[in-house]
């Protein structure tokens, strides 16, 4: 089966691209992420000013399986799940908070940002997103994957791995 | 469940090796990971303990180029194969598209192999899945051991019906790790192209 990573097409990504922008504005946070629950990077936004990022697909995979922990600790105790997680450093910390049941919301800041303003600024991003998706009527665009997908993708995977003889 | 981005146009592929513990699937990912070209890889990621056992999982991206204007991509993982990992193993299955069950081939892991697959079927249960709707390829790795139990007896355990994919391998010496890789990639793009 082939889903949407979230319901996030067109206009309403351009949308949800701004309030991630806004987000790092307001709350000078150095990077902006919606990931998907599986740990796929849905959108993310860099503060002009920020460092290069390390690699968003580790970033994304890291911070969706450590919610899927701390949800099955919350589990544990009976909890649905806990609402926010802060991960707090000497230097780079992050922020998140869950979209729906689909996604995640994901600050990552520096000392230079104060906790609190993050997380207000984050959970009024959050609200901005939803409220988006709420009123997303777009049409999910179409793909075609029967065809000649597979094909295609297998001469590719033929090419990245040769005849498949790895010794 | 494969997912789509339509805002990155991206698909992606979640494909899990699976398998008891110290049967090799850390070292599949490490030989992936050290073979496949740099521009088609992203960094892996190991969650280990101190004594380098597998805590959480370890993760490989890998892309595989466009198709039909859309970046495909697949994210490797291994799950924890100790037995005391099991929610672990539970959380990584979610979403799972495919797995590559790594069985040892040494006699006295037989009976790991029979509970690992056991412990699989039960977890893709808890996600609403089986072993006949999600792809499943089985790599027998370690044949280099002098006392390797032969591969049908083996494969009598973890695929009793036959129906899946067998290869063999020794994975610390690179043999036999692109095979099973490349067949499960194969069998999920087929599956998506059957549904599409």
């Amino acid at each position: 089966m082939l889903v949407p990573t979230l319901e996030l097409y067109g206009e309403a990504a351009d949308r949800v691209g701004e309030v991630l922008v806004d987000l790092l504005a307001q709350s000078r946070s150095r990077y902006a992420l919606l990931v998907d629950r599986q740990g796929f990077v849905i959108l993310h936004r860099r503060a002009a000013w920020a460092p290069k990022p390390p690699s968003l697909d580790s970033l994304a995979t890291l911070i969706a399986s450590n919610h899927s922990a701390n949800e099955a600790i919350a589990k544990l105790f009976g909890e649905h799940g806990f609402r926010e997680t802060v991960q707090q450093s000497d230097g780079v910390s992050t922020y998140v908070e869950a979209v729906g049941e689909r996604a995640l919301l994901v600050s990552v800041f520096d000392a230079s940002a104060p906790l609190g303003k993050v997380k207000l600024f984050t959970k009024r991003a959050l609200e901005r997103i939803l409220a988006v998706l709420d009123e997303t009527r777009e049409a999910a665009p179409t793909a075609d994957f029967g065809g000649s997908f597979s094909a295609d993708a297998g001469a590719l995977l033929d090419e990245l791995f040769g005849d498949g003889k790895s010794a | 469940m494969s997912t789509i981005n339509f805002a990155a146009r991206e698909i992606n592929f979640k494909l899990v090796y699976y398998g008891p513990g110290l049967s090799g699937k850390t070292t599949n990912l490490k030989q992936i990971h050290a073979h496949v070209p740099g521009e088609s890889k992203g960094e892996m990621v190991s969650l280990q303990t101190e004594d380098e056992r597998t805590l959480f999982f370890d993760f490989l991206p890998l892309d595989l180029g466009k198709v039909n204007g859309f970046k495909t991509r697949f994210h490797l993982y291994t799950v924890p194969g100790q037995v005391f990992y099991n929610a672990s193993r539970r959380l990584i299955l979610r979403g799972v598209d495919g797995v590559v069950f790594v069985a040892d081939s040494a006699p006295n892991r037989q009976r790991a192999n029979a509970e690992s697959l056991r412990n699989l079927r039960e977890n893709l249960t808890e996600h609403g899945l089986s072993l006949r709707e999600v792809p499943y390829v089985i790599q027998v790795n370690k044949r280099d051991l002098p006392d390797a139990l032969p591969v049908d007896m083996i494969r009598a355990v973890v695929d009793p019906e036959g129906l899946a994919p067998c290869f063999e391998a020794v994975a610390q010496h690179h043999q036999g790790v692109i095979e099973p890789l490349k067949a499960v990639s194969k069998l999920v793009l087929e599956k998506l192209a059957q549904r599409a």
